[in-house]
């Protein structure tokens, strides 16, 4: 081996730039895995189809009831399985990481300068970003069997809707993930995710849910998400239907990452 | 002041102490070895030094910052090689380095310049652009060095670097962390191989259970047990007869098999032909005999009343002597 | 001792493995059980209102409606289940052993059933026990409650025939396991959720001659009706039909394991 490559006069960079740096790359080492990994794109997005072509199928008689404000079940369940989308990203993004602890490359990250909350916003990210590809195909399936277009707006405050589910549902992940430091977890962070969703007015508007249900979804923060999600698709879009879905959201990721980041600085207590 | 100073420190997983109260310290521009079986607390010494882990008591310094009060300072002073080469198999190695330098803060410019710079001194240039998951097990761990280097580190920590390596990929990490010393940076390389620590370190400190049982040059901790030792082969059926026999000439040290007989011999290879003799005499048939000078494993014998390899050890200072 | 005891010895021995097996791991016995809870939680809280529906079948409530897709839910993740556990057997190599003894093949097969078809009666003592805890009734009473608990049992027998065929042809854990999507579609394309009548086209064409709706309809004919001997011979047949189509497969797929090794 040749000795000694001659020290590089690295001129330091402001903190705020290193971290975004940092962040890109850890997002774009995510990325890898869909685009080197032939196939690998596919379980995230068959499993959201199914269940919409799926419930679709099954319960698309509900919207003759009394209570639907459209008669397309399709547009009424489309924002539902984009974010059960979303879901399954974020939390594949937990695994992910698991995997990536018992594989030793998380020492990695552990042990370089870079702040802890860049490690995480750089998994959590790649996980938004990620979750678009699973959204945007089975919205374009939606409508080939005729969901209503909910305008630009609509689809703008669907798709903020579904990235910032699946940022919370990656938070979820990694914050088991860290915790348990295995993929024996992975059960634990798809099915945190997915009860989340359908304990909403995912089936039927919150008139027609039963008691239970009702008193469930009124208390849960996603369901504020989905509304928002779903404005454009059975009407329009307005900022009261809006602005909780967002409050929902930024809530949701405050707690969530809070407790991701703790697990974070606590993987070498 | 000392690259790196650890004084009584512990650590503790529930009822278990693996590392119990451990006191040392490595110059600046040392090679420090750390050697000890599997099980004895290395990795978690590491892991401990590098911020990785916590200490649950003591204190420990590395690069003049207290790894738990100046953790960022640490990291951003040492390179770390682990004993599983944390590396992605879908991205290249050229990508892998690239990372690494990011993650140290490096602006991308002087990334790639360190990246290619790298990759050639560690002979990965032909394989830079290839996917990781294609490398063999000794590029693996020669891009694992490369990428804690990448931001030249004061203090580089080496866990097992050569474990599962052939002899020839071990030479070549070899020579690199001799290389590397040259240029001034303090290893601190843990190994279960008494080779490796004999060649390299300029002081080794010797761990087993959680403590460190002997500390000093290669040289000196061997010059410490003294005598060479007669290492002898006896038939089947033969072996304790052939004990008595041996004790009455020199010291009997633990066998390593069922076959073996160890005896220290003041005088070294003068002192041989008494043995034969003298189990001759007795009948008793030897198959082979070998004057082995002391080793570190001798060393870890006379520490813990065990061997530290249970196979003959690798490269000792062995001269076989035909019957 | 007769041939037939002897086998039926090793078929018992290779059974009690694979029961030991499925229920001494709950991280695999929950997905097959917690998974589908789940679902019936949300699908009857939330299209509780579709027996409101004109057509609905006269029903009690919703969860009575759905306890037998539920049943079979489980029962059919059972089945992929039993067959991922089949291909860690192969792909480690216990299999290997198994074909190297002086045991018919065939016990292999049936001993590896056994444990899916536990999983298939414990799926339907649950749901059952669900059913009742929060009020659904079994109009069948207790014969109509055994009825359905043997055909949930045997076809569980019957899909795990299917999963482990394809264990033995692919000898892949991660292939089988990639055909849980199946599952679901099979299922949502069949009358296990919602009256088969009520459905959108095109699954209720689909699910009219889905051979799993006449199964549904004969588990959940004794609960939320009573015993119906037409429904119930529909179903028996259907379950009759994938054993066949379980058998001629594991054949081949044995025969093909044996030849590749």
């Amino acid at each position: 081996m040749e000795v000694a490559a001659k020290a590089i006069e690295a001129p330091a960079s402001p903190a705020w730039r290193t971290n975004l740096a940092t962040i890109a790359a850890l997002m774009a080492r995510a990325k890898n895995e869909l685009v080197r990994v032939p196939g690998a794109a596919i379980p995230g997005v068959l499993a959201p189809t199914i269940f919409f072509l799926g419930l679709n199928g099954v319960f698309g008689a509900l919207t003759q009831l009394q209570g639907f404000e459209t008669g397309s079940y399709e547009s009424f369940i489309i924002p539902v399985s984009m974010l059960q989308g979303a879901g399954f990203t974020g939390a594949a993004a937990g695994v992910n990481l698991a995997r990536d602890y018992e594989g030793g490359w998380v020492d990695r990250l552990l042990v370089s300068p870079a702040p802890r909350w860049v490690l995480l916003a750089g998994n959590v990210l790649a996980a938004s970003a990620r979750s678009l590809i699973p959204a945007t195909f089975v919205l374009a399936i939606a409508f080939v069997i005729g969901a209503e277009w909910p305008g630009l707006d609509g689809l703008a405050v669907c798709y903020l809707m579904v990235a910032a589910t699946a940022a919370v549902a990656a938070c979820w992940g990694s914050m088991l993930a860290l915790r348990y430091k295995s993929q024996s977890a992975a059960p634990l962070m798809q099915a945190g995710t997915m009860a989340l969703i359908l304990l909403t007015p995912a089936y039927a508007p919150l008139a027609l849910l039963q008691p239970w249900l009702e008193k469930v979804a009124n208390v849960n923060p996603l369901t504020q998400v989905l509304e928002a999600a779903r404005q454009g698709f059975v009407g329009s879009v307005t900022w009261a239907d809006t602005w909780p879905g967002i409050v929902a959201m930024a809530g949701l990721l405050a707690v969530l990452g809070s407790l991701a980041l703790r697990e974070m600085r606590r993987t070498n207590v | 002041m000392p690259a790196i100073a650890v004084a009584g420190l512990e650590r503790a997983f529930g009822e278990v102490l693996a590392v119990q109260g451990i006191d040392l310290e490595v110059a600046e521009g040392k090679i420090y070895g750390f050697l000890g079986p599997n099980g004895a607390g290395k990795t978690t010494t590491v892991r401990m030094l590098t911020t990785l882990l916590l200490p649950t008591g003591g204190r420990a310094s590395v690069a003049g910052h207290d790894v738990v009060a100046e953790a960022r300072r640490v990291r951003a002073s040492i390179g770390v090689a682990l004993q599983e080469a944390a590396l992605d198999p879908l991205m290249t190695g050229r990508e892998l380095i690239r990372l690494q330098a990011t993650l140290q803060g490096l602006p991308p410019a002087a990334g790639r310049q360190r990246a290619d710079a790298l990759l050639e001194r560690v002979d990965l240039t032909a394989a830079a652009d290839r996917r990781v998951g294609t490398y063999s097990g000794g590029m693996k761990r020669r891009l694992d060095l490369a990428a804690a280097l990448v931001h030249e580190p004061s203090v580089l920590f080496l866990d097992e670097p050569t474990t599962g390596l052939d002899p020839v990929s071990r030479k070549t990490i070899w020579e690199e962390v001799r290389d590397l010393n040259d240029d001034g940076t303090t290893v601190f390389l843990t190994t279960q191989y008494l080779e490796e620590a004999d060649q390299l370190a300029d002081n080794v400190g010797i761990i087993d259970s959680g403590r460190i049982v002997a500390e000093g040059t290669p040289e000196s901790l061997k010059d410490e047990i003294g005598d060479p030792h007669v290492e002898l082969l006896i038939s089947e059926g033969e072996v304790a007869e052939a004990e008595r026999v041996c004790a009455e000439i020199g010291r009997l040290l633990p066998p390593k098999d069922g076959k073996r007989v160890l005896v220290e011999v003041e005088n070294g290879a003068a002192d041989i032909p008494r043995v034969v003799r003298a189990l001759d005499e007795a009948g008793i048939a030897v198959e082979s005999l070998e004057l082995v000078r002391p080793t570190l494993d001798d060393v870890f014998v006379d520490k813990t009343g065990h061997h530290l390899e249970k196979e003959e050890s690798e490269g000792g200072d062995e001269e076989p002597v035909p019957t | 001792m007769s041939d037939l005891a002897a086998s039926a010895r090793v078929v018992r021995a290779l059974g009690g493995r694979s029961i030991r097996q499925t229920f001494r791991r709950p991280q695999l016995l929950a997905p097959i059980v917690v998974f589908p809870t789940l679902l019936l939680a949300v699908q009857t809280g939330g299209a509780g209102a579709s027996v409101e529906l004109p057509g609905f079948p006269p029903v009690q409530s919703f969860l009575q409606f759905m306890l037998a897709g539920a049943m079979m839910q489980s029962m059919m993740l059972a089945g992929n289940s039993g067959g991922i556990a089949f291909a860690v057997d192969i792909e480690m190599g216990f299999t290997d052993r198994l074909f190297a003894a002086p045991i018919p093949r065939f016990a292999i097969v049936l001993g590896r059933l056994a444990g899916t078809a536990a999983l298939g009666l414990f799926a339907s003592v649950w749901f059952l026990a669900i059913g009742l805890i929060f009020g659904a009734e079994i109009e069948g009473g207790v014969p109509g409650a055994l009825l359905a608990m043997a055909l949930v049992t045997a076809s569980a027998l019957a899909v795990g025939g299917i999963g482990a065929a394809i264990a033995l042809r692919t000898g892949s854990a991660s292939v089988v396991q990639g055909l849980f999507p199946l599952v679901l579609v099979v299922l949502f394309l069949s009358s296990a959720f919602f009256p088969q009548e009520l459905m959108i086209e095109p699954a209720k064409t689909i699910a009219e001659y889905n051979p799993l709706s006449f199964i549904v309809e004969g588990v959940r004919e004794p609960i939320i009706s009573g015993i119906d001997a037409t429904v119930t011979m529909e179903a028996v047949a259907a379950i009759a039909g994938i054993v066949v189509l379980g058998l001629v497969l594991s054949a081949r797929a044995l025969q093909h394991r044996l030849r590749v090794g």
